[in-house]
């Protein structure tokens, strides 16, 4: 997968919250992996993988889900995990399949096998997963009128029977996306200049927003959408879309800050990615920031993600196992694990 | 493992290459072998030549003929489905595949699909251990495997026709008929090779409990071949070969989920020939056009592919001249222009062309010295110059004593050049030097040879992500690849009764130099054992495979390995004797039922079955 991933803004912490206090004030894990993160490594010639770490870091499991569901397949191009009830879901995009675990002991649910084509990421509302699929490919650098890029689309999963309902036909590419007042927000990083507007309940395409070329990572916070876009070519861009009126404004990086990677917001702060540094600027901020919290040695930053102070980096490796290092928010070094093939996501399930 | 220790024992002794058996009848007529430096300049290497018995005793794809009987390693992404090489520690492109003296490995990525290809299109099938790019170019850096159609001529009119059928719907059709008298010959054959493939996976179920078994595994692979001597006069002969083939195969599903997918791929392959022989002065002209092509449809259920296409256009020119007595020397230049076209790497254009000069010295009966030197110049990378040193010592008649020193390479193919995205124009080519020692010990009716070897490869070629995500090949690793090759054979006949053994065994260090972790998805140990008994008209056959375990990931983890196998097949034939011959035949493969892959999650198939007739008119 040369795709470029990114760690699922889609599950924003309001969906997460909204989860836990469903469980009520207690804090009381139920089950083995209960309050902690679950690692994704998407795998390479092998399946993909789950690596387990507990919140307080006594527990690390590498791959839980082989330990828990035996010899079964997860898939291969473990791309993103959303979360519903007591359920975790696991993308794997290279088998066209869901795999629902239970989200405390990660033992195999049901699988979702049917409607899916290259799927990527998630999200959750009413009781039904919108999950983006890139079905067929265009070749490298075909236009967006290419059917490969034409024929993209959302998949409506009804996740009571975890079976798939309908799809909303993109006419575009898709693939990262948030919901937020029953629209989603779809960008994609490859062939897409425009955020695409979804309105789920009418299942029907809004007028897109023009953002530019690259933009990929896409998160909400106070009624903005915040959208980083790194161009091989041309300055990064973080891309605020004010979800009242549409109107889009833009904080443009200088030149050294090129080819920008990932984003994260935890707490009105915007948290982002050029090379393995990380930078941090505060939501309203104009301008970004060239100074970097912290330099990892990641020698390919491939999932990123900052949450409950902490700052999650995983090192994409494709030929042996990879690395996640863990920060606290002034950049010292809280833990280094060896994770999977290929890690490109952190998923908190607390 | 006891099994384990005892070969560690024999390969104190260490190996190379047999001759395995000839087919006597054949011996005594004049035979013009197709590639006539494979003869010539290899005394000082060892080359493992399987004949056409051998080859009808085997599954009709080559990665079964060269799995069960020589060392090298290959990785299916399921029976019949891709497969690759690894050759003496080397990767799947620095294994040379080279057609009546023409190497064939893709242009695109570099190496062979063993699947595609069916051994019975040929009259035999030779495994050349070690460097060879001085003569074959390319991706001759562990070794060459020669495909090999030679032309006879004298009074002769045959017609050899097998048929196969069995477990997973899978049928074979091979025909081959020869034609020839003193001045002519041809040589008329066509394959095709089908499977529905649906074989069970051993012990292996979905979460639901069901039987998995092998989806979108069925592949039919079609060959043509024609190849046409003729005898001017005395001085003066005309040879054109040609093959066609197309190999049309879904690729079969890892999970039950997966979108079925296929790949079709082809070639076309025309090489025209000219042999003169002037007294001391030979020339051997050659031109051939080679055509390879693929279309990989992501989906089965769409009309709609990415694709790839190369033409090649090759001129070659030997000369050789006998000096002395005792020294021959060949001078060759060639020139090869390569067109490629493609989904993922547009249109370019490639071309290469080179000098070289072979030397070799009979300095007596029992002592000859082999050297050879090859430069190529192109615009697309450096060259360096390429050497082999070879000698062969005889010493009675027990014991032969070879010694090779080569520098060897492997160029970069159109995928790692022109990829669109991140495909790298420069690149350096992958090298290596090699050193090898050789042992043959003939003692009555055994042959024992055994082979040390040391290859160092610097440069090798490596898809990494780069910049913004998008992978790019870099010239990464260096790699100490060392070893051992083991070669036994016996034959014995006792009153009626018939009896050979061959055995090979290879075991193989292959280090990146700065993690010092054996490169994955090569095995420490690899033998194969085939016993053959015949009496009369009926024959039977014990096939054995051992292959070790490997390593999936770069650091060597422990938890990660594709697990050892050992595989057996028996077969036995009967002759009824109508027309020259007629022999049906039953095979078991997989007699234990063992559970094995060579990929992650690629299962193979457990016990099944074969039938054959074989029929000469």
């Amino acid at each position: 997968m040369k795709f470029s991933k990114l760690f699922l803004i889609a599950l924003s912490a309001s969906l997460f919250v909204s989860c836990s206090s469903d469980d009520g004030d207690s804090n009381e894990p139920q089950g083995i992996y209960d309050n902690g993160v679950f690692i994704l490594n998407e795998g390479s010639s092998g399946q993909g993988t789950v690596s387990f770490l507990s919140e307080d870091f006594s527990v690390f499991t590498k791959d839980i889900y082989t330990a828990v569901n035996g010899d079964d397949l997860l898939g291969k191009y473990a791309q993103n995990i959303f979360f519903y009830e007591d359920n975790a879901y696991i993308i794997a995009g290279g088998s066209d399949v869901i795999n629902v675990v239970n989200r405390y002991t990660f033992k195999l649910v049901d699988k979702i096998e049917t409607g899916l084509k290259n799927p990527r990421y998630g999200v959750v509302k009413d009781g039904k997963a919108y999950v983006t699929n890139a079905n067929s490919y265009a070749d490298w650098g075909a236009p967006a009128t290419d059917p490969g890029n034409m024929d993209d689309y959302v998949a409506i999963i009804d996740l009571k029977t975890n079976k798939y309902e309908s799809k909303i036909d993109l006419n575009a590419t898709g693939n990262r996306l948030v919901l937020e007042n029953g629209k989603l927000y779809i960008t994609e990083p490859v062939t897409s200049t425009r955020l695409l507007v979804v309105d789920i309940a009418a299942k029907k395409l809004e007028a897109p927003i023009e953002i530019g070329s690259n933009a990929d990572c896409i998160e909400e916070e106070n009624g903005f959408l915040y959208i980083l876009r790194g161009p091989y070519t041309n300055r990064s861009e973080i891309v605020k879309v004010k979800l009242s009126d549409k109107s889009v404004s833009k904080i443009t990086f200088p030149e050294t800050l090129d080819g920008a990677g990932f984003m994260d917001i935890e707490d009105n702060k915007v948290y982002y990615t050029v090379g393995s540094s990380v930078y941090a600027i505060n939501a309203n901020a104009t301008t970004a920031s060239t100074t970097p919290i912290v330099t990892s040695p990641a020698g390919y930053v491939y999932g990123f993600a900052v949450n409950n102070n902490r700052i999650y980096i995983a090192d994409g490796v494709f030929t042996k196992d990879g690395s996640a290092y863990i920060y606290d928010l002034s950049g010292a070094l809280l833990k280094e694990l060896t994770t999977g093939v290929g890690t490109n996501g952190f998923y908190f399930n607390d | 493992m006891i099994f384990k220790k005892r070969f560690t024992f024999c390969l104190l002794l260490l190996c190379q290459i047999i001759s395995a058996q000839h087919d006597s009848i054949t011996k005594l007529k004049e035979v013009l072998v197709s590639d006539t430096n494979l003869k010539k300049y290899s005394d000082s290497q060892s080359v493992l030549k399987l004949n056409d018995s051998i080859i009808s005793k085997n599954e009709a794809l080559l990665t079964d003929l060269l799995n069960f009987n020589s060392s090298l390693y290959f990785k299916e992404y399921g029976r019949g489905m891709l497969s690759t090489v690894s050759f003496r520690g080397t990767t799947s492109s620095q294994t040379a595949v080279i057609w009546n003296g023409i190497n064939i490995n893709s242009q695109m990525n570099g190496s062979t699909d063993f699947n595609t290809i069916s051994g019975t299109d040929y009259n035999s099938v030779s495994v050349k251990a070690g460097g060879g790019s001085v003569i074959y170019g390319s991706g001759a850096v562990g070794g060459t495997v020669h495909l090999n159609n030679d032309l006879d001529f004298y009074n002769r009119f045959e017609n050899n026709l097998k048929l196969d059928y069995g477990s997973f719907n899978t049928i074979g059709i091979n025909y081959k008929t020869n034609i020839s008298n003193k001045k002519w010959s041809a040589q008329i054959g066509i394959s095709n090779n089908s499977s529905t493939n649906d074989y069970k996976y051993v012990d292996k179920y979905t979460w639901k409990g069901e039987q998995r078994w092998n989806r979108n595994g069925e592949y039919n692979i079609f060959t043509m071949s024609a190849n046409l001597g003729y005898k001017l006069n005395a001085k003066n002969i005309l040879k054109l070969y040609t093959q066609t083939s197309n190999t049309d195969r879904n690729t079969s599903l890892v999970t039950e989920t997966e979108t079925p997918s296929k790949y079709i791929n082809g070639f076309n392959r025309n090489l025209l020939e000219y042999v003169g022989s002037f007294g001391k002065l030979t020339a051997n002209l050659k031109t051939a056009y080679i055509f390879e092509n693929y279309q990989y449809y992501a989906d089965n259920s769409i009309n709609d592919y990415t694709y790839g296409k190369t033409e090649s256009l090759i001129t070659k020119a030997d000369f050789g001249y006998t000096l002395f007595k005792s020294t021959q020397i060949n001078g060759i230049v060639d020139y090869n222009k390569t067109t490629g076209t493609g989904s993922g790497f547009g249109t370019n254009t490639r071309e290469i062309s080179s000098a070289s000069l072979l030397v070799k010295q009979n300095i007596s009966t029992s002592w000859i010295n082999e050297f050879g030197v090859r430069k190529e110049f192109t615009d697309n990378y450096k060259s360096p110059v390429l050497f082999s040193l070879g000698s062969s010592y005889q010493f009675g008649q027990l014991y032969n004593l070879k010694l090779n020193l080569s520098r060897n390479f492997r160029i970069p193919t159109f995928n790692d050049l022109y990829w669109e995205p991140g495909g790298n124009r420069d690149l350096k080519p992958e090298s290596s030097y090699q050193a090898e020692i050789g042992n043959v010990f003939t003692f009555s009716n055994i042959t024992l040879t055994q082979t040390f070897y040391y290859i160092k490869i610097k440069d090798l070629l490596q898809w990494v992500p780069g910049n913004n995500g998008i992978w790019t090949p870099q010239n990464t690793d260096n790699v100490n690849s060392y070893g051992a090759e083991t070669l036994l054979s016996w034959k014995k006949q006792f009153g009626k009764n018939i009896f050979s053994v061959n055995v090979t065994y290879a075991h193989t260090i292959s280090e990146n130099i700065n993690t010092k972790k054996q490169l994955f998805f090569v095995p420490f140990d690899k033998a194969t054992a085939a016993i053959a008994y015949s009496r009369n008209r009926i024959s039977a056959n014990y096939q054995f495979l051992y292959n070790g375990f490997v390593y999936t990931r770069a650091d060597n983890d422990p938890d990660e390995i594709i697990n050892d196998y050992m595989i057996s097949n028996i077969g036995i034939d009967y002759d009824f004797n109508f027309f020259d011959s007629f022999k049906l035949g039953f095979q078991v493969l997989n007699l234990f039922n063992e559970a094995y892959e060579s990929l992650e999650n690629r299962s193979m198939p457990g016990r099944n079955f074969n039938m054959y007739l074989i029929l000469k008119f």
